[in-house]
């Protein structure tokens, strides 16, 4: 693996690991930009925007952009988040020119206004669909009541009532200050030639304008509010439990994620063994959601609604035990065994490198290899396992919960 | 995907297949077992969901709690699924720990514990999976789907009925796993890095002493209604449509294969383009292959708010039954870079690799290497695939949808 990277002087960064021994490469643009940098008025923007970026440019039609990149035989897609959006495409080696091409000359699309009332509604059958979803839906309201007042809580998608009065100048205008060359990096993974990544950043982005940027950091420990919604459609009880955890800068993030998979993995942690092993709750999971400056321990939980009651009481013990008592080193030894093969098998594939890539240079502006991170999680110990749950005592959570009417 | 397969078959008939990857430390391994849910006896549906849960409490001399504890500390990632024929459990992880996880993994599937007390609980997690279903529309779209479209059992659910659930006994599941255990309709596969000798006089001491009981053979009956319609106060009308194509074994697969994803092999498809890109009416819409042994489909979905609902359905078949009157040069070049690209990407992880060959050999007999199906997409043209089309006109289309409100079936 060799690492090279280059900064534009407009100051686009282009990074890029090479494996020779790969046989596809993948390609992204990282955007630092995502719902936390909206307004309320203009909430869903990002996403929405994302979008946008299919519909073409002054010189392609949306039509023409589709047919361009399945030329390629790529696999391509975008992603919004709270904080990023990244456009990556993975694709076999003799193609990768014309993606990058593709990607640099969307990065600057032609936001038509009737491309984006068309695309309005393609926005609110997303938002409708998601609806649908109420382990997804119990997530981003459980976000909402945990950030209250702090950025992070803004839905990604928006609401119907924000995306109906969004308008394209406003768009436009949040296009042109965050989809900034400094705000944003391009970064390949795989099989490719680093010189020819550069000249086609060079010739396809090196006339885009740099404008100032910033977002709000701050930290915050959360609502620790608890509520609880009725829905008449739903079965189950969809619990969702966000508390506050190390952000992405933190050195303590792979002690923070063991900490997570100790808790709350799919299958041998805290919670399985005393709520899924026992049948209390068809699926329990903990996961860390670290972020920009602040972060999150975040559980999902479904059970029966009769169960509801039974299962919180659950969760408040597993917690107290783990105040009380901390973890044992047969399990943190566990979690890294766990968390390293995962490692190991995600970066065999191009794609799962390009993320990880894209992820430590939007946050630490640093390059990590695998083996750093591998350093890294071998290297935790129970003392800081200790020490963070001290400090982030997940067990002051936010609690938001969705299930049928006659519920607890 | 290299071109070396590694294949043994055990003196029981128990199949071994391999796929040697140079460029990774990883190993993934499945074993497809022949208890999928068409295999199951009547009256026992969702057994396949209780069992694939039962067997990791406790297996060989290791209790519950020893069995997952020894997995995890192994770093393994588990897969499992139950299709038409098979149940498969496999998983994923670090070279170096495939010797000791296979030891594991014939406890489970050979000496599994099979505690009353487990049983009751595996049994609960079954049937609270099953009631969830009613919280995922989109989930229970497709599988309601299938139920109406491959004759009976083949389009039977994993997931069961209540009902059924709750008459499953721990004597009956004992019984079906034992029925399921017959070596000759077993097929192992691993991909990665291993060493293929040591992995089959592994499995050979592993599971030489297997009983063969004898599988009952599956009698296809009658298919399911045209159009079925579940009410559902959601926010969404989940639309899901099938009709018939040739199986992977057919001569005509290829022809097949570049026809769906000319309707639906990315962006610049027809179905994405007339009902997403034109009208705005879907965010989620997209066909796919879908292939049994003996019988093939192509499943589409789309979701969308009620008032698009029939709109949506009546693009959808009317893309259907299009493609016949013509397909475009670019068209099929798409189709073949798409085909052709997808074969080299999943080439690179090791559990599609170990998925891929053991489907492979169980629809066809054999493993089809990377030459063989790259020269048979850049075969296809437009008149190969419009040939294909004209002699196999869509005529029957499966209809499920689950909303707030129904469709109407036009001829």
């Amino acid at each position: 693996m060799d690492f090279k990277k280059h900064t534009l002087d407009n100051g686009l960064a282009i990074i890029g690991e090479v494996n020779k021994e790969a046989q596809s490469s993948a390609v992204g643009f990282f955007v630092k930009t995502g719902s936390r940098d909206e307004t309320r008025e203009i909430n869903g923007v990002s996403h929405f925007l994302e979008h946008m970026l299919f519909k073409g440019t002054e010189r392609l039609s949306a039509f023409a952009v589709n047919e361009a990149f399945d030329r390629t035989g790529a696999k391509f897609n975008a992603f919004t988040g709270e904080e990023n959006t990244v456009y990556w495409a993975a694709v076999l080696p003799e193609y990768l020119s014309e993606v990058i091409k593709l990607w640099t000359e969307m990065l600057r699309p032609a936001l038509r206004k009737e491309d984006f009332e068309i695309e309005k509604n393609v926005i609110k059958e997303e938002i409708a669909m998601y609806l649908d979803l109420p382990h997804f839906d119990v997530m981003e309201k459980c976000k909402e009541l945990h950030f209250r007042g702090h950025p992070c809580g803004m839905s990604v998608l928006g609401t119907n009532e924000s995306i109906t009065n969004l308008t394209i100048e406003q768009m436009r205008d949040y296009f042109s200050k965050r989809y900034s060359p400094n705000n944003m990096v391009l970064v390949c993974a795989g099989n490719f030639e680093w010189e020819q990544l550069c000249s086609l950043g060079q010739a396809g982005c090196s006339h885009w304008q740099s404008r100032e940027n910033s977002r709000n950091i701050e930290f915050i420990s959360g609502s620790k509010e608890k509520k609880r919604e009725q829905k008449a459609n739903l079965t189950r009880e969809h619990i969702c439990l966000f508390s506050p955890s190390v952000s992405q800068q933190d050195e303590r993030l792979f002690g923070a994620m063991l900490l997570a998979v100790i808790i709350g993995d799919d299958v041998g942690s805290r919670f399985y063994w005393e709520l899924v092993d026992k049948a209390l709750a068809e699926t329990a999971t903990m996961q860390l959601g670290a972020m920009d400056g602040v972060g999150i321990f975040c559980s999902y939980i479904r059970c029966s609604p009769e169960n509801a009651g039974r299962v919180n009481e659950v969760i408040r013990q597993i917690l107290e035990e783990i105040a009380v008592n901390g973890v044992a080193e047969a399990e943190l030894q566990k979690s890294k065994n766990k968390v390293l093969s995962l490692l190991t098998i995600r970066n065999e594939l191009p794609m799962g490198r390009l993320i990880d890539l894209g992820r430590n240079w939007l946050y630490l502006e640093k390059y990590r290899t695998i083996e750093d991170d591998i350093d890294s999680i071998k290297a935790v110990t129970l003392k800081d396992i200790r020490e963070l749950i001290k400090e982030f005592k997940p067990w002051e959570f936010t609690r938001l919960s969705i299930g049928p009417s006659q519920g607890i | 995907m290299s071109e070396k397969l590694d294949k043994h078959i055990l003196a029981n008939g128990m199949v071994i297949l391999g796929e040697p990857m140079e460029a990774v430390r990883s190993v993934a391994f499945g074993f497809m077992l022949p208890s999928g849910a068409a295999r199951l006896p009547d009256g026992c549906g969702g057994a396949g969901n209780v069992i694939s849960d039962l067997i990791f409490r406790g297996a060989g001399k290791r209790d519950s709690r020893e069995l997952i504890n020894d997995l995890d500390g192994l770093g393994l990632h588990r897969s499992s699924g139950i299709g038409s024929s098979h149940m498969t459990i496999g998983a994923a992880l670090e070279s170096e720990n495939l010797r000791p996880a296979l030891e594991l993994y014939a406890d489970i599937i050979l000496r599994p514990k099979l505690d009353s007390e487990q049983f009751k609980l595996s049994k609960e997690l079954a049937v609270q999976a099953l009631l969830g279903l009613d919280d995922d529309p989109r989930g229970k779209v497709g599988l309601k789907l299938r139920e109406q479209f491959y004759p009976q059992p083949w389009g039977r659910s994993p997931m069961g009925s209540e009902d059924e659930l709750r008459k499953l006994t721990a004597e009956k599941a004992e019984e079906i796993i034992k029925q399921s255990l017959d070596p000759g309709q077993m097929i192992f596969s691993v991909a990665g890095k291993y060493d293929f000798d040591k992995v089959c006089s592994q499995l050979e001491k592993l599971f030489a002493e297997t009983p063969q009981d004898g599988l009952q053979e599956v009698t296809p009956g009658q298919k399911g209604k045209r159009y079925v319609h579940e009410q559902h106060d959601g926010a969404q009308v989940h639309i899901g449509v099938m009709t018939a194509t040739v199986p992977v074994s057919n001569k005509d697969y290829y022809d097949a294969r570049a026809a769906v994803s000319v309707l639906s092999g990315g962006m610049s498809a027809r179905l994405f383009t007339e009902v997403r890109e034109k009208r705005g009416l879907c965010y989620a819409i997209g066909a796919q292959y879908n292939s049994l042994k003996e019988m093939a489909g192509i499943v589409c979905y789309a979701g969308t708010t009620p008032e698009k609902a029939q709109e949506t359905l009546d693009v959808i078949l009317r893309e259907f039954n299009r493609l016949a009157e013509g397909v475009s040069e670019e068209e099929i070049e798409r189709a073949r870079v798409k085909l052709k690209s997808a074969l080299v990407m999943e080439s690179e992880s090791s559990s599609s690799r170990a998925g891929g060959i053991a489907g492979d050999y169980y629809l066809l007999g054999r493993v089809r290497r990377l030459s063989e199906i790259k020269e048979k997409i850049e075969e296809r043209t437009v008149d190969s695939v419009l040939s294909f089309l004209r002699n196999n006109r869509f005529r029957d289309f499966t209809v499920v949808t689950i909303g707030p409100i129904d469709v109407k079936m036009r001829d």
